[in-house]
């Protein structure tokens, strides 16, 4: 051992010579030392040396074949594991240059194939020199070097011009010069390698690693081909991208739905550095965003990820702000970050790594060089696509109320804990004595004047009585809003007792029936429509197992002298007062017949049911008078199908009239009719204005049709629905006789109405505007002594019909809220009585 | 089933917090409740005493 020499060189310079190199010289001293020092330290070079470090060999290798595929020279790359354990990785770009390599050669002192150097000197490759490749992978750029090092052999062989060159190593040392081995049309590199097991603590490939880091280069590396086999068991895939990174954000949200169709995509470059981005949001709640610089994976994210992040954030901010999505609520980045999935790709010159595993990039300008380009191209985006703009919007917002709501649940739970140790119950619960929880009711009252009455009424011992209110909000400018108040909520909440949320314990339910009992009118419907929402949401179990009830006060109060009578619905009023109008009533139609008994029972009785269809019919725009205009003049049917070709409109009476046209329409025209859209909102899908279709179904008319059957039969025709100029003639056109007394009328129409008239006669009738119109003895007798009592008990169909008429209501679409109110409003104009 | 609040379709026995997909979108909805954001449009009724019946089971 000589004392010039540094010790750990010895071993390798004796390796050296006992192969009988004759030509060992100062340049081998370089290149043993390393050698020496890869196999010393080779986590310096490769990570580690286990499982993770031997897959390491494959990417080195990979990455050169990679960057001749990115430089336009190789197509394909094929990666093999061996039945040996060895591993062959092969391209068809131009090969490893195999001449003479002057300044090795010079330093060595003997001819140096170039691609010897590659193979055995560090930092020997083309990527150190800007020329070769613009940018280039590889963690630490030692390459292919450091692999050969690290094996137990290796062989390498180059398809170049129009030969064969083949070089062997043992322990990264050559087994002799470069040999010419044969002639070939092909170019490439072929490099095999079988790690070395005093290095690696195992030399086991485990395809699956392997395949799951090739795919993502094959993402990454738009186009390039790459197959990997397992000789061991036979498997093998190929993976190429032509849609690159694209594809690669399509693939991980494979398992998902997406929130928007469209995948954001950018490929830019700035100051010699290039980015490519591309991303869509899933309907998961997790961020899955990953990095690549060179086609590193950075893990641990750097100057790329933040410069993305800070304009993702930004640009998402600006744009909620500006169209008036984020009002109460400003989504944070973390928000913005929620179902993100993101590839980002940089081409950095010269990258600095940072961080415990080298995987965070570190370079400043970088930063602010994504965040102007992704920035910029962004609200571009957002601006151009206002669709998907708003569904990633919405999402972020969606993010920050689970946040908001997260924490105001935690709250609540507090409270309730403090609440539950003082015992408190709310201040407006009167509460029933009895604590046999399968007795006990809580009577849910709409108003404090009928929760008044209500207590008064109330049977204390197992009924408790809960006021509450509907609160009415200015939710938007143009709209009121009905919600019920976070105080009536919480009491709710409080009073039932199971708690809410995941905790939510039936057992715990301090009453066996929740009854629901408000006004009947709008705003009584609406709080119950809120309240069945309410628990079929938060309370499911409790509407499931049948807890929830509602209660049926009646309508009317009937009083005959001292008889009192309820009556319940607006259909029962009717019809009672039909009966006792009918009485000893006859009908003079001024013809000379004389209507009376049955007969004047069955006329009335199908006058009235012809009114509720006639209203509808009238509620669509179409009176009565002008729809008669079209009755068939044969059949005396009135048209059912209202139908337009573009601009032309048509009628028909039932179906098969219908459709006998539209087969003539469609021959004579010689292409199908388009069906209109419902919304008719599309107005630019192709179908030209003639051939469009709109068939409206007036379903009322059928009944119509049948009752004006009926009503043929009893001598009537439409006619005696719609009155008549009469000018000139005396008297009324028909006549009411009823004993002594005697009326007019113009029309049909308006009998039902005057036998009810008639029916009240000697009668009071009090409808109730509310439930606090009851006194304290009227609500016990019909609502809630359960002798007497109506319970509706929920079902869960109700419930959720309740919740799907919310979803109308509350819903962005104008349309269904429109015809809602619209719809409500007309009710309330057309009943009588 | 339809979830209430992210509008997702999924199967009933897939969710432990039901008619919503996940809890997290029941608390979605709880913290609605709680901050007076569910709501039925108002009808401006004048007379405030006329009865359309059946209004939620239509």
């Amino acid at each position: 051992m000589s004392d010039e020499l540094p010790q750990d060189e010895t071993p390798l310079k004796k390796a050296s010579i006992s192969k009988g190199n004759e030509d060992y010289g100062q340049g081998d001293l370089e290149h043993l030392s390393d050698l020496e020092h890869v196999r010393e330290r080779p986590s310096m070079y490769i990570g580690d040396t286990t499982a993770r470090g031997l897959h390491h060999l494959v990417y080195e290798v990979v990455d050169n074949s990679i960057d001749e595929a990115m430089a336009d020279f190789a197509t394909e790359v094929t990666v093999t594991i061996n039945g040996d354990g060895s591993v062959t990785v092969e391209d068809d770009g131009r090969g490893i240059p195999v001449e003479k390599h002057d300044q090795l050669s010079e330093q060595m002192g003997r001819e140096v194939s170039t691609l010897e150097g590659v193979m055995t000197v560090l930092k020997f490759g083309g990527k150190f020199s800007k020329g070769a490749y613009q940018t280039s992978g590889g963690l630490h750029g030692v390459g292919v070097t450091v692999v050969n090092f690290l094996s137990e052999w290796a062989e390498v062989e180059v398809s170049r011009d129009g030969h064969v060159h083949h070089q062997e190593y043992e322990r990264g040392v050559p087994k002799g010069p470069v040999r010419r081995v044969g002639a070939t049309s092909r170019r490439g590199t072929k490099t095999t390698f079988k790690p070395d097991p005093q290095i690696f603590q195992t030399t086991k490939y485990v395809y699956a690693t392997l395949v799951k880091r090739l795919q993502e280069l094959a993402f990454l590396n738009r186009g390039v081909k790459i197959t990997i086999t397992d000789a061991r068991t036979g498997d093998s895939e190929t993976f190429q991208y032509e849609d690159g990174i694209r594809q690669f954000v399509a693939h991980l949200n494979r398992a998902s739905e997406a929130a928007h169709p469209d995948i954001l995509h950018i490929a830019d470059e700035q100051e010699g550095v290039g980015i490519e981005i591309a991303l869509q949001y899933s309907g998961e709640y997790t961020e899955n965003v990953h990095t690549y610089v060179n086609n590193i994976n950075t893990t641990e994210g750097g100057t790329h990820l933040s410069g993305f992040r800070a304009a993702l954030t930004r640009t998402l901010n600006n744009y909620g702000k500006k169209e008036g999505l984020f009002k109460d609520l400003v989504p944070t980045g973390d928000d913005f970050r929620e179902g993100l999935t993101a590839v980002i790709t940089c081409r950095v010159p010269h990258p600095q790594f940072e961080g415990q595993t080298k995987t965070k990039l570190g370079n400043s300008e970088v930063e602010g060089i994504v965040n102007s380009l992704f920035g910029d191209y962004l609200s571009k985006f957002l601006e151009e696509n206002p669709k998907t703009a708003k569904a990633i919007a919405k999402k972020g917002l969606l993010a920050a109320e689970a946040r908001e709501s997260a924490r105001k649940a935690r709250q609540l739970v507090r409270e309730r804990k403090g609440a539950l140790s003082g015992g408190s119950l709310p201040g407006k619960l009167r509460d029933c004595s009895s604590r046999d929880v399968d007795r006990c009711e809580l009577y849910l009252v709409e108003g404090d004047s009928a929760g008044g009455s209500a207590e008064g009424g109330r049977l204390r011992e197992f009924q408790a009585i809960l006021p509450l209110r509907g609160k009415i909000i200015n939710a938007y400018k143009s709209r009121d809003d009905k919600v019920l108040a976070n105080e009536e909520i919480r009491s709710m909440i409080s009073a039932i007792g199971i708690g809410f949320g995941i905790d939510q314990d039936l057992t715990r339910r301090r009453y066996g029936r929740i009854v629901i009992m408000t006004d009947a009118d709008v705003d009584g419907s609406h709080i119950r429509t809120l309240l069945l929402t309410f628990f079929y949401r938060q309370m499911y179990d409790l509407v499931a197992k049948g807890h929830v009830y509602v209660a049926q006060p009646p309508l009317f109060r009937v009083r005959k002298g001292k008889h009192v009578e309820y009556v319940q619905t607006e259909e029962e009023m009717k019809s009672q007062l039909l009966d006792l109008g009918l009485g000893e009533s006859t009908f003079d139609p001024g013809d000379g017949r004389v209507i009376e008994g049955e007969a004047m029972i069955k006329l009335v009785r199908t006058l009235a049911a012809l009114e509720e269809s006639i209203i509808a019919l009238e509620r669509r725009g179409i009176a009565l008078k002008i729809h008669a205009l079209k009755q068939d003049p044969v059949t005396g049917k009135l048209p059912v199908y209202n139908v337009f070709v573009g601009i032309q409109e048509h009628w028909f009476v039932d179906r098969s009239e219908l459709d006998n046209f539209l087969k003539s329409q469609e021959s004579a025209s010689g292409s199908e009719l388009v069906v209109d859209g419902a919304g008719a909102k599309d107005e630019t899908n192709g179908a030209s204005d003639e051939n469009r279709l709109r068939i409206v179904e007036l379903h009322e008319v059928r009944t119509i049709n049948t009752l004006l059957g009926d009503l043929r039969g009893m001598g009537f025709e439409i006619d005696s629905l719609i009155p008549q100029d009469r000018t000139g003639e005396e008297g009324s056109r028909y006549t009411i006789r009823r004993g002594e007394n005697e009326s007019g009328l113009e029309d049909l129409r308006g009998l039902p109405g005057a036998i009810r008239a008639a029916g009240e006669k000697g009668l009071q009738i009090t409808r109730f505007k509310g439930l606090g119109e009851m006194n304290a003895e009227e609500l016990r007798d019909t609502t809630l002594h359960p002798d007497n009592r109506t319970l509706l008990q929920v079902t869960m169909q109700d419930a959720g019909a309740a919740d799907d008429l919310f979803r109308v209501l509350m819903g962005d679409q104008v349309e269904p809220r429109r015809d809602f109110i619209q719809k409500h409003a007309l009710d309330v104009k057309n009943l009588d009585v | 089933m339809r979830c209430p609040v992210c509008d997702v379709t999924f199967k009933a026995e897939a969710t432990t917090a039901p008619p919503f997909c996940s809890e997290r979108c029941r608390t979605i909805d709880l913290g609605r409740w709680l901050d007076e954001a569910n709501a039925l449009p108002h009808v401006p009724d004048p007379e405030a005493d006329e009865e359309p019946e059946n209004i939620d089971r239509a």
